[in-house]
């Protein structure tokens, strides 16, 4: 589905990002994975440029990133300034800079964007207000650019796992986080279950989908 | 004063002009001790304007991105009115009309549109709660049409706009079981901000009033105002974690 493609996945080496990363090889893209906290523009321009190097002329950016403090569940009138400012503001500006370095280098070749907003951002969750919050925030960013970049070819879309699955490990996911209905009757799998969605966004038939999000939870979130 | 919001007090961020000034009147017509958050001297104004109108309040000065300010406005309600109902979240940036290409947004007015919206809100929601939770209070959070929908022009407003809709849903979970609740509000109003937009784009108003079923920019008072009195009311303490459009139509695929 994606041979000859050129992809580069932020996070991809660990958790989720890494699972996509994968995922994505085996529909047979060519895939780096970049790694960082993305804290300034020029991080993020600078990872990207070095995968372009090393793998040639990028046709996807899949923004994959969480910084695992995110996930801490706490009351948030408990939760200190800095811990807001990681969990929340952090993680936009981490966005921000990304579809800033991916812009760059899909200027004038068009290409696709994709980034990964649990569900929380659209059924909210107690105990996680400032990553709701940011992810929810990351769905207004990507319809957005959306809208500025439709007329240079750009298609920016999310894709919404249950959030569990932006644990590092998810076995190892925070109490609180459990699923409570399965439609479809299992946990998702990273790998399995949402990077082929991904990669449809990113392959040919996906050209015409922009400032979509896509729940891929088993049917958890049927949200409008 | 008699009215749906009698004895009510409720603390309104920017309220100094615009449609915080407009959703200030409205609360204090209908009975409402309105604290006027607001960094600058306006603040006065509204206050002057909702005494000429009969109502009560005072202007506690309020940049709503530091901490203690929020607080000192919580502490002014309690002064006036002994109680804090309801907390209005108001307040954006002075840039937030501003339009602005993604690959344009630097540091500084990333961190303008962030430390009033979302950095406000989490300042707000640490200084009400103690207070909101012993009256079963509700706490409002202005978003906006972009904040749904996402906006070419103005991307980072946007962005922090839907960020507070994550906020509200979340909270409005959190805080349930204190019997508080916690809403988002998305208008359209006819307001300076808008006015200014429209100065640097001449075609805007026309084209917004196509896309806009009632052909119109909502009325801050008469308009936006009133859907704030009936969720800040008796009516409204089952409804939480909703965004409510008062947009004229503009908005119909939640």
């Amino acid at each position: 589905m994606l041979a000859g493609r050129v992809i580069v996945v932020t996070g991809g080496g660990t958790g989720i990002g890494r699972a996509i990363a994968l995922g994505l090889e085996d529909a047979h893209a060519t895939v780096t994975s970049v790694d960082g906290d993305f804290a300034s523009r020029a991080d993020a321009e600078a990872a990207l440029a070095g995968a372009r190097e090393a793998t040639g002329p990028l046709d996807a950016v899949v923004h994959a990133v969480v910084d695992p403090a995110a996930l801490t569940t706490e009351a948030l009138v408990e939760t200190a300034a800095a811990d807001w400012d990681r969990r929340c503001e952090a993680i936009l500006r981490a966005a921000l800079h990304c579809c800033q370095a991916a812009r760059r280098e899909l200027s004038g070749r068009g290409g696709r964007l994709v980034l990964v907003t649990p569900t929380i951002a659209l059924t909210g969750a107690a105990g996680l207000v400032p990553y709701a919050t940011a992810v929810e925030g990351m769905r207004a960013m990507a319809k957005s650019a959306a809208r500025q970049w439709g007329d240079q070819g750009i298609t920016v879309n999310c894709v919404a796992p249950p959030v569990e699955l932006m644990a590092p490990e998810h076995a190892a996911a925070p109490p609180g986080l459990a699923l409570t209905e399965r439609p479809l009757g299992r946990d998702p799998d990273a790998r399995a279950d949402v990077a082929p969605v991904v990669a449809l966004l990113i392959a040919d038939p996906g050209h015409f989908v922009t400032g979509a999000t896509i729940p891929v939870d088993g049917g958890i979130v049927m949200a409008p | 004063m008699t009215g749906s919001l009698a004895d009510r007090s409720i603390l309104v961020t920017g309220a100094g002009r615009g449609l915080g000034r407009g959703v200030a009147l409205a609360c204090a017509a209908a009975g409402a001790d309105i604290v006027v958050a607001s960094p600058g001297e306006n603040g006065a104004e509204t206050v002057a304007e909702i005494e000429a109108h009969g109502g009560s309040g005072g202007w506690a000065r309020c940049d709503a991105t530091v901490a203690a300010d929020v607080e000192g406005a919580v502490a002014a309600a309690i002064r006036r009115s002994g109680h804090l109902d309801a907390v209005i979240h108001n307040a954006t940036s002075r840039r937030s009309s501003e339009p602005v290409r993604l690959d344009d947004v630097d540091e500084a007015l990333w961190d303008e549109h962030a430390s009033v919206s979302l950095r406000g809100a989490y300042h707000c929601a640490q200084a009400a709660l103690a207070q909101l939770r012993a009256r079963r209070g509700r706490f409002i959070l202005m978003t906006s049409p972009a904040g749904i929908e996402g906006s070419a022009m103005l991307p980072v407003y946007a962005t922090v706009k839907g960020a507070l809709r994550g906020f509200a849903k979340s909270l409005a979970r959190e805080w349930a079981p204190f019997g508080v609740t916690v809403n988002a509000v998305s208008p359209l109003a006819e307001t300076p901000a808008m006015t200014s937009a429209y100065e640097k784009d001449p075609t805007l108003e026309a084209r917004l009033a196509r896309v806009v079923p009632m052909g119109h920019l909502g009325d801050p008072e008469t308009e936006i105002g009133p859907a704030i009195v009936f969720l800040a009311g008796d009516g409204a303490g089952f409804i939480t974690g909703q965004t409510l459009a008062v947009d004229g139509g503009r908005f119909m695929t939640l």
